[in-house]
């Protein structure tokens, strides 16, 4: 390597400088060190995970996991998750920029969710002792087979050809997959699956009802006992257990009575939840022998109450533990691969993610119920399944503010080669006998990412048992922020220029303008348009590209976009190549607009067509409007996805 | 030679339906990326000496909703519209061609089975937009169920472009290099200002080094020029080599940004030498800085260099046409095609093969009849009378039953039927590479190869049932598809089995079925779709018998002639008369307008309850199917669609004499003038909402578009 640039690796590697300063130093060298470490260290890394054993886990062993993983769980500290899914983004627009609010960021990540597919969860619950990281990881294959035969957990799923082609290239086995895939319902559809499938619940947990019965009610009370007794009676007196067998089964016939678990059992129909509550406080008369069970009716309440007959007081017993083993044996089958993540959730530990926006709105839809229609929402609903929820993303904003490192064998390295943070990743599984691709390291690697910058933000990792509250509330600063670009909580929030970044400011909603109806053009053209058109553009003002169908125009002084947009619907006072624009179509549109394109969910491939879509669609409720205006976002310079080097 | 499949995880799944051409029983040419070429070259041959070639899809699914599926209330447009829906989402996994030709010295036909894997990998760069298909997972479940080898498809299937997308990769190419396309990018960088301090030191460095290795070159004539007193490293980063004849640096080791930066400096401040950017055989991007001693060499060389890139593109572009030279070699063969069941098939064909799909049946059969112009379809034929006794068509005509059925031979499982009526028989070889053989057992269904082999044999049975004597073939005289005993079956397609609809691919006509053609059939009443309301977002809990309780309480005991769920949350309603349509919309309107204690207590409010229920005619039905939106439940759909109404009003008069209809077509043209009759008063037509205004504009060109096309079905009638 020569020397003009070793002298900076040489400051970086013997790093103890604090975080600002060399942030500050790093800068102009980044590039290059970034492209030349990453290609060394990707070779060096995939060795190491060579023996890092992930257990695959598929419908054939998967019931035989789910005792293992239970006890890991409870053991552990935290619990990394990581999916594989089958697409992400369908257009460059689609892609949550920083000029996102959190709101427009969950909606694009909630279309995301809602159309693609999870292949492969993988969950490791780890801990970390002094400098040691204790992993037990599991990779889950999913698919979402419709094995009850009432259309879910879904009626189909969008697949993006690159996203499997990368997976083939990882040499990921579809045939496994899809033959041999663990289903699923989310919390929702089991509820309404039971309803559809209209099994049987045993009534032992009937509130009593408190209401006086009316006449109605008590002549129905009277009709339906004595047909109980009746039947009861026929089964029960000895002097009909003799009878013949045509006898019997006539009896059987004018009784309506049918077998349940091999012992007799009659339905009594019931009108109303009314009825229902009735009968089963009635049947508490008979509570030696008889197991009332409730019937749902196909639409949702209750079609009838089954009476089962047991033989005696042991036989009730044993009948009532029958009913519960059937029970969850069938609620173990309709929640599949759900019975993990119920494991997590009830387990309320930090669950460690990468992008975790992403990966949450996945997990939301898939295991818990449809996502809500915003922000807000999202995150109540999804805290009270995972109340922290931790980003090494944000992690890794504290330690390189100015660049994203999205990517995790990037970051790895990047710490490796910055930091001095001894972890070592154990995974106590013994080495699996079968060969072939191991798939699901990435679950590893972020249990690896999260245990450095806990050791290099002083996160306590060395002492996670003996003083638990301080992490946590070291933690909890990081916990649960869902937006890819918000700032990190330690940053004061000015509203200034970031002096350090150079290429990040803060701008206000209200000084972007969304510009489109222009064919084929830079940014630096529409710029060089711009500035020959009006007074507005003489200040100091951004253009840069969303996809090639439209542009965005940053205003650096609050109320020059209002003016502009005034000016560009009135029409008159523009001059120059603009004017020649407009009268070919060239429509601008506030933030609002854009938010708006985002909520109706048309989701064109073109920005320009969700723009003129909202533009039109004027009536549909705008229900964050005050929200936005207070928002700020952060504009970069280097966020844009640059059509020059496509 | 063929066998030669890359050892790689997978190679397992591979190898196991690979090697059913050797081992398992049914012989079947598997073709992937890696044979394709081969394997293309020789159907070419087989494709030319053929009589006929059947085909058969496997697709990744079939409806994108449960209320896009088949309805007996699908009108033949909406129907078609479903179809387009199905083929515009859904991907083709495996795609069956086999070719048969009538050997005479054998007497017996040779098929040439082939399965194609194919996978629309994304292979160029297009307009960031990505490629995406849907999958149904019960469609997937089923594939599976017959051990369907994904691994294969996705890793090694055969990629392809349609024709349009082929134009248009050419089209961006040679705009992207219209002019003086390397150096397009130069106005753009000259207001790019040197922010940093590091950015002007690096500049000022580079434009130092690069004038310093002109004036070397300029002064050594054509020795090589070397930097004088500078490090080992910077050496590498800039190496002289020769391009194109002329003495150029090569640039390695900087960054994106750095490179930007010499791009600059390079195009500001030397007129002679010239900054470009190649890919280099290792297709990674390589930058060099260009010598060139004159103006005109400078024109020549960007001409040369522009030359090259547009091979190179080009190139690219033909290769990634892939499978789809498969259906050019149909196309152009002019062979008849024969499917079984096959609109959706052809639907597909299209839509990948050639281009996005017309907005009409009739325009996607004459378009694709220009390029496919000799189709015969095996439903059809089975279903006519001449084939199959009355009593065999009772039994189903799937795919596999009918093989079994005809050819009993052939099909292993279903020796036990030997009809003796089924003589006489036509034989049928199969030849895979150089191998010949007419024996083997029963091959995998579902797998497209397999498939489309079937339907050639039962094709060539029931030909054989027509009186259709291939022995008295030469074979390469005749054409079978002009065979006059064929005539009455070629390009007809089943556009709706439920109906028993059928489209004539020359004229794009509907013909209704022959009743006497398939009786076994449930004969439903014919629907008159203008008697029709949609009801949707009702009550979740209401049933198809309360609504039409609720609804004959107002309207009479006889008012509503059936009900039919779209799905949980929409139902059609069929009234007797259509200017019951009206009333109901119009009764509706106003109890949702008017709050007192008569609209609470009036029968219709169990229907109304919750005051979300919509409530339109069969052309909103239509509007909602051709979104390419697809919601599972319908009230969702129509929601997503942008539908902010509850109430749509149609307008009431139509002649009676539309409901004495017989003939398909008839009523399609009755259909379509009451929309016509309903377009002409759109100034009147009663729209609820003010908000409403700006749609009914749209609806009114919508409306003339249907007269339009209305004028165009008469005439072509």
């Amino acid at each position: 390597m020569c020397t003009l640039s070793m002298r900076p690796k040489q400051t970086i590697n013997n790093a103890r400088v604090t975080l600002a300063a060399s942030a500050r130093k790093m800068v102009s060298f980044l590039p290059w060190l970034q492209r030349r470490l990453f290609s060394a260290e990707v070779s060096r890394t995939h060795q190491n995970h060579r023996n890092w054993t992930v257990k695959q886990v598929t419908k054939s062993n998967f019931s035989d996991c789910l005792e293992g993983i239970k006890s890991h769980i409870s053991s552990s500290d935290f619990i990394a998750v990581s999916l594989q899914k089958t697409g992400s983004f369908s257009a460059p627009w689609h892609h949550v920029s920083p000029f996102d609010t959190p709101d427009t960021a969950y909606l694009k990540t909630k279309h995301a969710a809602e159309r693609f597919q999870v292949l492969q969860f993988a969950v490791c619950p780890f801990t970390i002792t002094a400098s040691r990281v204790t992993a037990y990881p599991y990779n889950f294959h999913l698919f979402p087979r419709d094995e009850l035969k009432i259309g879910m957990p879904s009626y189909s799923f969008s697949c993006q050809t690159s996203y499997l082609s990368s997976m083939a290239r990882e040499g990921f086995d579809f045939n496994a997959c899809i033959y041999d895939g663990i289903s699923y319902l989310s919390r929702a559809q089991e509820s309404a699956a039971k309803v559809q499938m209209g099994n049987a619940i045993s009534a032992n947990a009937m509130v009593e009802s408190t209401s006086t019965p009316s006449v109605a009610d008590t002549v129905f009370i009277q009709r339906t006992r004595s047909r109980v007794k009746n039947w009861k009676n026929a089964f029960t007196d000895s002097s009909t257990r003799a009878d013949e067998p045509l006898l019997r089964s006539l009896r059987k016939l004018i009784l309506r009575s049918e077998e349940y678990n091999s012992r007799p059992c009659m339905n009594i129909d019931v009108c109303s939840e009314r009825q229902m509550q009735l009968v089963i406080e009635m049947l508490q008369e008979f509570t030696d022998d008889l197991v009332p069970l409730i019937i749902p009716a196909k639409g949702g309440g209750t079609q009838s109450v089954r009476v089962v007959l047991a033989s005696s007081k042991e036989d009730k017993e044993l009948l009532q533990m029958e009913l519960q083993n059937d029970e969850e044996k069938q609620n173990k089958k309709i929640r599949g691969f759900r019975e993990v993540i119920d494991l997590i959730s009830a387990s309320q530990k930090p669950v460690v993610s990468h992008n975790s926006l992403n990966d949450f709105t996945f997990v939301h839809s898939k295991f818990l119920a449809p996502l809500p229609t915003n922000m807000e929402e999202f995150m109540c609903s999804l805290c009270l399944a995972f109340p922290q929820v931790i980003d090494v993303n944000h992690l890794m904003k504290e330690i390189s503010p100015m660049r994203k490192v999205t990517n995790l064998p990037m970051a790895i390295s990047y710490l490796k080669n910055r930091f001095f943070a001894p972890v070592d990743v154990e995974i106590p599984f013994q080495a699996l006998v079968n060969e072939g691709k191991i798939h699901g390291h990435n679950v590893v690697r972020i249990c690896q990412l999260f245990a450095k910058l806990c050791y290099i933000l002083k996160l306590a990792p060395n002492s996670i048992q003996s003083n638990d509250k301080n992490l946590a509330s070291a933690l909890e600063a990081y916990s649960n922020i869902f937006n890819p670009y918000s700032p990190s909580p330690q940053e004061p929030i000015d509203g200034d220029i970031r002096i350090w970044t150079n290429n990040t400011i803060k701008v206000s909603c209200e000084d972007l303008v969304f510009l489109w109806g222009f064919r084929d053009m830079t940014a630096g053209m529409l710029k060089s348009m711009l500035q020959a058109s009006h007074k507005v553009f003489s200040e100091e003002f951004d253009v840069r590209l969303v996809d090639k169908s439209c542009a965005i125009v940053v205003f650096r002084r609050p109320g020059l976009s209002k003016t502009f947009l005034d000016v560009l619907n009135g029409g008159s006072e523009i001059v120059g190549p603009l004017r020649e624009m407009v009268s070919e179509g060239v429509r601008a549109a506030s933030y609002e607009t854009y938010n708006r394109a985002c909520r109706l969910g048309t989701w064109d491939a073109n920005l320009a067509d969700a723009l003129d879509k909202a533009l039109a669609d004027l009536d549909y409720p705008s229900g964050a409007d005050s929200k936005t205006k207070s928002l700020d976002t952060y504009w970069c310079s280097e966020w844009v996805i640059n059509l020059d080097e496509l | 030679m063929t066998r030669q499949w890359p050892l790689r995880a997978f190679s397992g799944a591979l190898s196991r339906a690979y090697s059913s051409s050797s081992s398992s029983p049914f012989p079947l040419k598997h073709v992937a990326k890696l044979n394709f070429e081969s394997a293309f070259c020789e159907l070419k041959s087989h494709v030319g000496a053929a009589d006929f070639v059947a085909i058969d899809l496997e697709m990744t699914g079939v409806t994108s909703a449960p209320w896009r599926e088949s309805f007996e209330y699908d009108r033949y447009d909406v129907r078609y519209l479903k179809v387009k829906d199905s083929a515009e989402k859904f991907a083709i996994l495996q795609f069956g061609v086999c070719p048969f030709r009538w050997d005479a010295h054998h007497q017996s036909f040779i098929a040439h089975p082939h399965n194609f894997y194919i996978f629309p990998r994304q292979e160029l760069a297009a307009d960031g937009t990505s490629y995406e298909f849907l999958c149904q997972t019960t469609s997937m479940d089923f594939l599976a169920k017959y051990q369907f080898d994904f691994n294969a498809c996705i890793h090694e299937g055969v990629s392809y472009l349609s024709r349009r997308q082929e134009e248009e990769a050419l089209k961006r190419l040679n705009l992207r290099y219209e002019d003086n396309g390397l150096l397009d990018k130069v106005n753009e960088f000259r207001d790019v200002p040197l922010a940093r301090v590091t950015d002007v030191l690096f500049s000022e460095r580079m434009k130092n080094r690069l004038s310093e290795w002109r004036d070397g070159l300029l002064r050594s004539g054509n020795g090589v020029p070397q930097f004088q007193g500078i490090s080992n490293h910077s050496r590498q980063q800039m190496q002289t080599i020769f391009y194109k004849m002329r003495p150029a640096l090569s640039l390695n080791g900087f960054t994106a940004h750095q490179l930007k930066l010499i791009q600059l400096v390079t195009n500001k401040h030397f007129k002679d030498l010239a900054y470009v950017r190649f890919n280099s055989e290792t297709s990674c991007s390589q930058q060099i800085v260009v010598y060139m001693d004159s103006k005109s060499d400078k024109d020549l060389f960007m001409k040369e260099v522009k030359d090259d890139y547009l091979k190179e593109a080009d190139m690219k572009i033909k290769a990634a046409i892939g499978f789809r030279h498969v259906i050019d070699l149909l196309s152009s063969a002019q062979k008849l095609i024969v499917g079984h069941n096959c609109f959706l098939d052809i639907a597909h064909i299209y839509s990948k093969f050639f281009g996005p799909l017309p907005q009409t049946a009739e325009g996607f059969v004459s378009s694709f009849h220009t390029y496919f112009p000799h189709i015969v379809d095996t439903k059809v034929l089975l279903n006519s009378n001449s084939v199959l006794p009355q009593r065999m068509r009772k039994s189903n005509t799937s795919l596999s039953s009918a093989f079994s059925l005809l050819c009993p031979q052939m099909a292993v499982n279903s020796n036990k039927i030997s009809d003796l009526a089924f003589r006489p028989f036509v034989n049928v070889e199969v030849q895979v590479d150089d191998t010949r053989s007419s024996n083997w057992s029963s091959g995998i269904k579902h797998e497209a190869g397999y498939d489309a082999f079937m339907t050639g044999c039962v094709f060539a049975q029931a030909c054989s049932h027509l009186g259709i004597d291939f022995k008295l073939h030469s074979s390469s005289s005749e054409n079978l598809a002009q065979n006059e005993k064929l005539q009455k079956y070629i390009n007809l397609l089943y556009l709706s089995w439920i109906h028993g609809d059928i489209i004539d691919l020359r004229t794009g006509n509907m013909i209704a079925e022959s009743s006497g053609s398939n009786k076994f059939r449930k004969q439903h009443p014919k629907i008159l779709f203008e008697n029709v309301v949609l009801i949707w977002r009702f009550p979740l809990r209401l049933k198809a018998t309360e609504i039409r309780e609720c609804i004959s309480k107002v309207f009479g005991p006889c008012s509503v002639t059936s009900i039919y769920h779209v799905d949980e949350t929409a139902v059609f309603v069929q009234f007797s008369k259509a200017e019951l349509v009206f009333e109901f919309l119009v009764l509706k309107e106003s109890l949702e307008r008017s709050n007192d204690a008569i609209s609470v207590l009036h029968p219709l409010s169990k229907l109304l309850e919750g005051g979300n229920t919509c409530a339109a005619g069969y052309e909103t039905y239509k509007e909602i199917c051709s979104s390419p939106i697809s919601k599972v439940l319908f009230a969702d759909q129509a929601d997503a669609v942008g539908i902010r109404w509850k109430t749509r009003l149609v307008e009431s008069k139509l002649e009676a004499q539309s409901q004495k209809q017989e003939s398909f077509c008839e009523e399609n043209v009755a259909t379509t003038t009451s929309i016509s009759v309903e377009k002409s008063k759109t100034g009147k037509q009663h729209v609820i909402d003010d908000l409403l205004s700006r749609r009914s504009k749209c609806d009114e060109v919508i409306d003339s578009f249907f007269t339009a096309e209305v004028r165009q079905v008469r005439a072509t009638n």
